[in-house]
Formats: structure tokens, C-alpha cells, sequence
């Protein structure tokens, strides 16, 4: 398979790298970025692990070739918050334990960071619809779904204050 | 709680683990960055019983950046056979080869694997395998391998029956004869799977120089996979290293040595040159461990009351097509353990075990599930049957406080459980009485309601002797290190492999509490075998008690070597000193005051100056400790939950859950809340969703995606409303029990005990999982609500 010169605009940079056609994005992002924040949990679009964002917009980094997202803003958990300094969603998922083997965590955070400035008053039953696009094993979800709405409280505040 | 006694156990410390996992900064297998690694992908059997003619790989072999292709017969001189043959009766040994040599047993087996330079690669690589199949009938049921013309799954064996036990306790034929009712129910757990959101995968490093093999896997056992893994591989331990990263999810899948990760060993060693492997869903789908299939029967004599004279139990269980575990391991616990919180004197149990051409099973989260629906189910149907009120049934059968400690007709002892408790628990919390009214006022209305209870007792720690008694092999002790650096920092070591439980958090706190410094001073270290002690790995609820009991004890070890320093220093009386959040407190003149030395000053002395140690005492601060815990220990746990059932199409709605668990001291209450959110969540979600489905004519597994093989999101589990209690165990170090699996099993009986409170106004009954719309249409079709029969 002859490989290419694909060239990424991934977290504000630009990242050039030779690879196939068929290449997915979630496995350039992996192998030829080095981004393996982004994981990989089914290869067909239903766990939502590989989430990430689109021109703004939350997407499965595995439904799609790497090739085509020349000239596409792309942006991966690597880009939301450090260790040091979390993001208001990421330091309410580790306040309510909202994470358990943390496989599943960056799909769910690059889900979830849109859909907060999106609705920022959003109801219990909004934030279950949009997470029922993300597969967790460990947690129930319930821990997942108060730190989302403690989130969107502490978003609230901070805008009106 | 007896929370006062305890500084670090108990609080309500957040997760040291989650910053690098919120932050994409976690290190699982596959983000292990290996230069020059080559890519193994497997090529797998299209037939779920066949015969193998010829393997051709050399078209596979002639594609650019192919390496190597090797099938079983390449594999097997260089590791030795797989035997699991332990002595026990009634138990078929077994042997397999590495890789099938002569027949594939289940649709997914691995029959070749090839090594290229890229992923994309080996799988483009692994279709130009062409394998010549001489197909044979498949075993695809229960029925079906019991049937006196079965095609045999091992052509070893005489039978498909694995596993055979039974054993009778106390008069059951007696009270049978004199019952006032004999009342039969059937029960039947369908197959299901762990489904971690991380599939399998590992990388193997061969250095021909030094013949070592560092082995990086994501696993549950460190320590006794490194064993085997030697033992099969000829190696010695000495020569392996296994190295377990972050693990996104384990659930029982990832504790056996896999066929798959054998070959990638071999492969690295044949090539000198480091290999690395990770499964795909639909691998994991077809060829990662499985399990549950049971189906069970209950008969229970009973007089007018509904009191117990007599259980019987039947449990036949499909075990699929290889033995990866002991064929009894899993069922002879279930029959074991089945009686629970009830007084029943007279038990006999039957348990078989088939083989078939599936994938083999495993123990996942709570392999002993089915256990409290079976018992809770079968005092439902006898408050059916004899018109009772089933909260009524229970406390009639239900053990009181004052007998405790209760030995079981199988002669397994409970100790320290509330399982009336619990029970009354819940009942209050989900307000029983109220919920009648409602139901009554609902049915009127023709909307369908239904409340179910379930209460569990678990067992969690499994130690040597159980195992023994049980005819189980295996060992329940655990090991772990503490080290106290020359800085006064904490090292520990145990030898649990974390799948996401939070260890790095909980066991830092058993480590605070036992030496009297804070857990942020404390450092765990796990999933290494050269820096982890040897211990028996995370499996069951053994967490809390065998790993942190070891490292609590080990670490009071510690503490009392670090006192007696502090005393001679001090010129103080041993019993006058005391280490509290890291600082020597002296007890001068009826009160605790701070005696102006650190553990970082006593550590200096002990490294630095051991001449100004104690007389006798050896430099250094490193302890050692192993801990072998009871035979059992248990938790107990009531589950309640209310459900709507829309008649018309089948759907359950899960409106209330409430549960109330007991399991003794708790490290960290953000971890155990957690583990009770995610065991009622798998509970539910194999009950209502899940199943691995192979068709019954030709063995093809049908679920092999996740569009086929479904799993609850957050849309169908529900809110969980916890009640915790806590009643330490007087035989385990600190009190603590461990958790994490009786959420399944109480979630499992509490749901099809309230589906069926719904159904019974339409005379049928759900007997199995899962509880799909199909299946519930397929009871209720042309059925009527009677009122007299709720």
C-alpha cells in the first residue's frame, strides 16, 4: 500500500507524516502524532473511546481516514487541561470519581467539553442522552453524569461572575 | 464504622490515579512506544468445530513487509503443552496444544499468526492464510453436548461432561416426603462477556543477550501469570519480567495466560526482535474469555408457612471449548454458597459442567452471579405458589443477628454479616408498604409495576482453605513490601494487578493507617514483577482484605521498628511513643505531645547512622510480610428495585434502585461507592441486554459487534441509591471484608425478581436473561391480567 504525505492541523499544529490512504485517524493520531491520549475501544464507531474534536464538533476518530481531515482543525484530550491544571470538567470528574479504569475518559471528557458550552443548564436527562454514546464498564455512569452537571454548575458561576 | 479508631482509613480521599488518566497521560499497553516492534495479527478459525487439512501460508508470507507466519505446529516445540489437571473428583483432566494442531474447537480459534512490520500489514497478510477445514457437527448447547451421540469437543475425553460434584447435607429425602408443598423453579444465565473497554494486547522483548524476556501485558495476576508463562516457555522465572501498565478494564478477562499472548512470546524469541499484539472488538468478542450459561433448577420443600424444610439444587453449565480454568471453579462455588442469609438445614446440589464448541469461560465479575437470584427467585415463587407476601417469606427464612456465627449446611461459616439489616434496610428506603398502594392504584390504571428484592451475601476473599475445600488449586495468601526511604518517603508494594479499582488511592491509605504518616507521603507500586512481591494478583473481592490487610499489617511492622528507634532515642518507655501523621508523639504528663522528631529524621538515623540504632537492630527501614486471610470472608448487601413494564412492547424501565451493603471496614469510600455503582451497573446490564449468542445449528458466534452484542448505557441504568453500613470482621486485619462483586449478584435478583412481580398478574414468569423486549413479548403474548393472581 503506497504510503502518502498527509499533513494534520491537530492541537494547533501542524503535523506532517508519510502514511496509506487507508490509514485511520485514530491511529495516525496514535502512531504519527504521538497522541495516545486518544483510545482506540472498538474500531466501529460504538464505544466512543477515540472521541475527539472536529472543527469544534465531537467525533469518532475512528470512522474516519486520516487523509481526510487535511485541512480540518482537530484538537485531542492532549489539549484539554495537564495534570497539573485541569480543566473545570476534568477536575469535577476526579472530585466525584467519575472515572474508574480511565479508558473511556478521554472520549467521554472531548465529548463533553462542546456539549457544556453548548447547554449550559443542562438537564440530568440531556446529559444521559448525550452520554449514552460513550461506553463506560467501571462506573455505572452515575458518577460520569454528576460531574458533568457539578461542571456545568461551576461553568455557570464562573461566566456570571 | 468504627471510623474514630482510624485516621487514613475511610477518608474521603479522591483518586491519585485520575490526573494522568483525565489528562491522557495514562500508559496502557498499546501506548507503549517499542522501536522496531513488528506487528502479530492472528488468523482464526471461520468454523466452530472442524478438522485442519493443510495451512498454506506461503502467499501471506511472500507480501512486502511480512516477517513470519507461524501455525501450530511451528509454536509447539518451542513452549510445552497446556495441562489443567488438578486432582480433583469429578474433574476430567485436560491438555491442549498451544496453538490447534489437528481441529479448531470454536469459531475465533487461533490457527496461525503473522508477524509484519505494521498492523495494517499483518491483517492484510493474515487473509492470504488459506486453511483447508474438514467441517464436523458443532456442540452448540448444553442439550447438545449431553446428548449420547455428541460429537466429543475433546477428542481426549470419553464425554463432553468436564465437571461433575454433588454432595448431599443433612434429610433432604426425608423432608421432601413430609412437605407440605415441593416447589420447582428453573433459572438460566445466559452467556455474556467482560467487554473491558480495553481490549487485550501485549508486547514481548526478548534480550538474546541475556535471555531474559520482558513481557509487558495487561493483567490481573502479575505474579502467577509470570509462572506460568516461565513454566510454559521452559524459561525460568528469573528470566521473565512481567510488566502490567494502566489496564483499561479487567473484569476476570485478564488473569489466564492466553493461547494468543503465548505465541507473541515465542515469536519475539524466534525473531529476536521485539513483537507486540492488540486484539480487536471483534476478537475480543470471539475469542476473549466468556461467561455465565448456566441453567439452573431449584426444588424447595416447604411447609404452610413458606418455611424451608429442603433445597435442591441442579446447575448444569456450558463451559465452552477449552479449560483455561479448572471445569469446576466457577459453578462449585454457586452450590456452595447458595443457601446465603437463610436458615436451610437439608441442601443437596448436583453440578455439571459441559464443554462446547465455544469460546472457553472464565470467571467475570462475580463468577458466582446467579447465586442470590437463584435463592431469592425461589423464595419468590414459593410466596406464588402459597400466596404470600414475599418481604414475609424472607423473614421467616431469613437467619437472625443472634445466630451468627452460622455454619451452612455445607459447612461454610458466616460471621460478622447483617444481612436482616440490609434487608430491613432497603425495605424502609424503597418504602415497601407505599409501593403496594401504588402498584395496586397503577394496575388500575392498566400501567404495570413491579418491585423486587434480593439480599446477597458475597463471598470476597477467598483464602487457602476455602479453595481446598471447595477442590479448587490455588493459594489465597497475598504478599507485600513497605520501605521507608532515607527522606522519610513510603514505598509499598503488593502483588494485586489494578484494572482501574483505584489501589494506587485505597491501599495508600491502609499503608498511612498502619505506619501514622498521611497517604500523600505514600507511594504504591504495582503490576511489576521484579519490584512487586509475590503475591496471588486481583481476582474475587480480595483487594481490600488480602491486599490491603497485608500491606495494613506490613506496614504496622514498620511502624513498630521505626517506634523502637524513636523510644531509644528518646530514652523514652516503648509504650510512651506513638507516629502519628509522620511526627513521634511522646506521652509526657497525661497527654500526647509532639516529641520534635520526624519519620524522615528517624529514617536518616536507620540508613545513615545505624550506629545510633537500638542495640541489635539491623540498618536499613524495609519490611516484608506475608498474610494468608480466613478461609472465607464475607459481605452482604440487600438490593430493591422497582421497574415499569410496557406491556405492548416488551420494554423494562428501571424507575427506583436502592441498596444496602455491608462490607465491613472501608479503605476508601470513594472506591467502594464506585465499585457498587459499576457491579449493580454490569448486573443490570447483563440482565436486561447482554448476551453472546451462537446459532444452536452451526456454532457461529452472532455477536460479534457491539451493534450485536449490546451493553447498558447510560440511557437504560438507572440512579443508585446507596445505604452503606459497616460491620468490621473480627478476624481480618483493620475489619475490612472487600466488595465489588455482590452489586452484580443482588442486581441480577433484585431486577428479574421485580420483572416478575410485574408479570405475575399474567400468570407467566421470565426464567432467563436476557430480558429483552423480544422475550418478554414472547411470555406476555395472548395473556390477560388477572387481579386475583397479584
Amino acid at each position: 500500500m503506497s504510503e502518502q504525505r498527509i499533513t494534520l492541523t491537530v492541537n494547533g499544529e501542524n503535523i506532517e507524516f508519510e502514511a496509506p490512504a487507508r490509514k485511520l485517524l485514530s491511529d495516525a493520531l496514535r502512531e504519527d502524532c504521538g497522541l495516545t491520549g486518544t483510545h482506540v475501544g472498538c474500531e466501529h464507531g460504538v464505544c466512543g473511546a477515540c472521541t475527539v474534536l472536529v472543527d469544534g464538533r465531537p467525533q469518532r476518530s475512528c470512522l474516519c481516514f486520516a487523509v481526510q481531515m487535511e485541512g480540518h482543525e482537530i484538537e485531542t484530550i492532549e489539549s484539554v487541561g495537564t495534570p497539573q491544571r485541569l480543566s473545570v470538567l476534568q477536575q469535577a470528574l476526579h472530585e466525584c470519581h467519575g472515572l474508574q479504569c480511565g479508558f473511556c475518559t478521554p472520549g467521554i471528557v472531548m465529548t463533553f467539553e462542546p456539549f457544556l458550552q453548548e447547554h449550559p443548564e443542562p438537564s440530568e436527562a440531556q446529559v444521559r442522552e448525550a452520554l449514552s454514546g460513550n461506553l463506560c464498564r467501571c462506573t455505572g455512569y452515575q458518577s460520569i453524569v454528576d460531574a458533568i452537571l457539578l461542571a456545568a454548575r461551576r461553568l455557570r458561576e464562573g461566566a456570571a461572575s | 464504622m468504627s471510623g474514630a479508631a482510624f485516621r487514613s482509613i475511610g477518608r474521603h480521599e479522591p483518586r491519585r490515579e485520575d490526573a494522568r488518566l483525565l489528562t491522557g497521560r495514562g500508559r496502557y499497553i498499546d501506548d507503549i512506544a517499542v522501536p522496531g516492534a513488528l506487528h502479530a495479527c492472528f488468523v482464526r478459525s471461520p468454523h466452530a468445530h472442524a478438522r485442519i487439512v493443510s495451512i498454506d501460508t506461503a502467499a501471506a508470507r511472500a507480501l512486502p513487509g511480512v516477517v513470519a507466519v507461524y501455525t501450530g505446529r511451528d509454536i509447539a516445540p518451542h513452549t510445552t503443552r497446556h495441562r489443567m489437571a488438578p486432582p480433583i473428583e469429578g474433574l476430567q483432566p485436560v491438555e491442549s496444544d498451544t496453538l490447534p494442531v489437528g481441529k479448531v474447537r470454536f469459531q475465533g480459534d487461533p490457527v496461525a499468526c503473522v508477524i509484519a512490520t505494521d498492523r495494517y500489514l499483518a491483517e492484510d497478510a493474515a487473509e492470504r492464510v488459506e486453511v483447508e477445514y474438514e467441517v464436523l457437527p458443532a456442540v452448540a448447547t448444553i442439550a447438545q453436548a449431553l446428548a449420547a451421540d455428541a460429537p466429543r469437543v475433546d477428542d481426549a475425553l470419553p464425554s463432553n461432561l468436564l465437571s461433575h460434584q454433588h454432595a448431599t447435607h443433612g434429610e433432604v429425602d426425608a423432608a421432601m416426603r413430609g412437605a407440605f408443598r415441593v416447589i420447582e423453579s428453573s433459572f438460566s444465565m445466559q452467556r455474556q462477556t467482560h467487554l473491558p473497554i480495553e481490549t487485550r494486547g501485549c508486547i514481548a522483548s526478548w534480550d538474546a543477550g541475556r535471555e531474559h524476556l520482558l513481557f509487558q501485558v495487561g493483567t490481573q495476576v502479575p505474579h502467577p501469570y509470570r509462572t506460568t508463562l516461565a513454566g510454559r516457555l521452559r524459561l525460568s522465572e528469573s528470566q521473565v519480567t512481567i510488566v502490567s501498565p494502566d489496564v483499561g478494564g479487567g473484569f476476570g478477562q485478564k488473569i489466564a495466560l492466553y493461547r494468543e499472548e503465548l505465541t507473541v512470546a515465542v515469536a519475539a524469541m524466534l525473531l529476536e526482535r521485539p513483537v507486540r499484539w492488540r486484539e480487536d472488538r471483534m476478537e475480543n468478542l470471539l475469542a476473549s474469555s466468556q461467561a455465565r450459561e448456566d441453567d439452573c433448577r431449584t426444588r424447595v420443600a416447604v411447609d404452610a408457612q413458606g418455611r424451608i424444610l429442603a433445597l435442591e439444587l441442579e446447575i448444569l453449565e456450558d463451559f465452552g471449548a477449552y479449560s483455561f480454568y479448572p471445569g469446576n471453579y466457577l459453578a462449585r462455588v454457586v452450590a456452595m454458597i447458595v443457601t446465603g442469609p437463610y436458615r436451610i438445614a437439608n441442601y443437596r446440589y448436583d453440578v455439571k459442567v459441559v464443554l462446547s464448541n465455544k469460546v472457553g469461560n472464565g470467571p467475570m465479575r462475580a463468577p458466582m452471579a446467579i447465586t442470590s437470584w437463584l435463592m431469592d427467585g425461589t423464595l419468590d415463587e414459593v410466596a406464588r405458589e402459597l400466596g404470600l407476601d414475599p418481604v414475609a417469606v424472607r423473614r421467616l427464612n431469613m437467619l437472625q443477628p443472634r445466630d451468627y456465627p452460622h455454619t451452612m449446611a455445607t459447612g461454610e461459616v458466616l460471621a460478622d454479616i447483617t444481612p436482616r439489616e440490609t434487608f430491613e434496610g432497603v425495605l424502609a428506603a424503597i418504602g415497601y408498604e407505599a409501593f403496594r398502594a401504588r402498584q395496586a392504584q397503577a394496575r388500575r390504571r392498566g400501567e404495570v409495576l413491579g418491585l423486587g428484592l434480593c439480599t446477597v451475601v458475597e463471598s470476597t476473599t477467598y483464602g487457602s482453605k476455602f479453595y481446598k475445600a471447595a477442590g479448587i488449586p490455588g493459594s489465597g495468601h497475598e504478599a507485600a513490601w513497605v520501605r521507608i526511604e532515607p527522606s522519610g518517603a513510603v514505598n509499598a508494594s503488593v502483588g494485586l494487578g489494578a484494572t482501574g479499582q483505584g489501589y494506587e488511592t485505597a491501599l495508600a491509605q491502609a499503608v498511612a493507617e498502619g505506619l501514622g504518616v498521611p497517604s500523600s507521603c505514600v507511594k504504591i507500586h504495582l503490576g511489576h514483577t521484579d519490584i512487586a512481591p509475590y503475591g496471588m494478583g486481583s481476582r474475587g473481592a480480595r483487594g481490600g482484605t488480602a491486599g490491603g490487610g497485608t500491606l495494613y499489617l506490613c506496614a504496622q511492622q514498620a511502624r513498630r521498628t521505626v517506634l523502637a528507634i524513636a523510644a531509644h532515642r528518646l530514652q523514652a518507655p516503648l509504650d510512651a511513643v506513638r507516629l502519628q501523621d509522620g511526627r513521634v508523639q511522646r506521652h509526657e504528663e497525661g497527654a500526647w505531645q509532639d516529641a520534635g522528631l520526624a519519620l524522615a529524621d528517624l529514617a536518616r538515623l536507620a540508613y545513615l547512622d545505624p550506629l545510633a540504632l537500638p542495640p541489635g537492630m539491623s540498618p536499613g527501614l524495609e519490611f516484608h510480610q506475608s498474610y494468608e486471610p480466613p478461609p472465607m470472608t464475607y459481605s452482604n448487601s440487600s438490593h430493591a428495585c422497582i421497574v415499569r413494564l410496557d406491556v405492548a412492547t416488551g420494554a423494562v424501565h428501571i424507575e427506583r434502585y436502592v441498596a444496602a451493603e455491608d462490607c465491613g471496614t472501608v479503605l476508601s469510600p470513594v472506591v467502594v461507592e464506585g465499585q457498587q455503582h459499576g457491579a449493580i451497573a454490569m448486573g443490570l446490564s447483563g440482565s436486561l441486554m447482554e448476551h453472546v449468542v451462537y446459532d444452536p445449528a452451526t456454532g457461529q458466534n452472532l455477536s460479534g459487534s457491539l451493534a450485536d452484542y449490546l451493553v447498558a448505557t447510560a440511557h437504560e441504568i438507572p440512579r443508585i441509591e446507596l445505604i452503606p453500613m459497616h460491620t468490621p470482621s473480627r478476624a481480618t486485619p483493620a475489619g475490612i471484608k472487600g466488595m465489588a462483586e455482590g452489586g452484580v449478584m443482588g442486581s441480577i435478583g433484585a431486577l428479574m425478581n421485580a420483572v416478575n412481580d410485574a408479570l405475575a398478574p399474567f400468570g407467566v414468569r421470565a426464567d432467563r436473561q436476557p430480558l429483552s423486549p423480544t422475550y418478554l413479548r414472547s411470555l406476555l403474548r395472548g395473556k390477560q391480567a388477572t387481579e386475583n393472581k397479584q
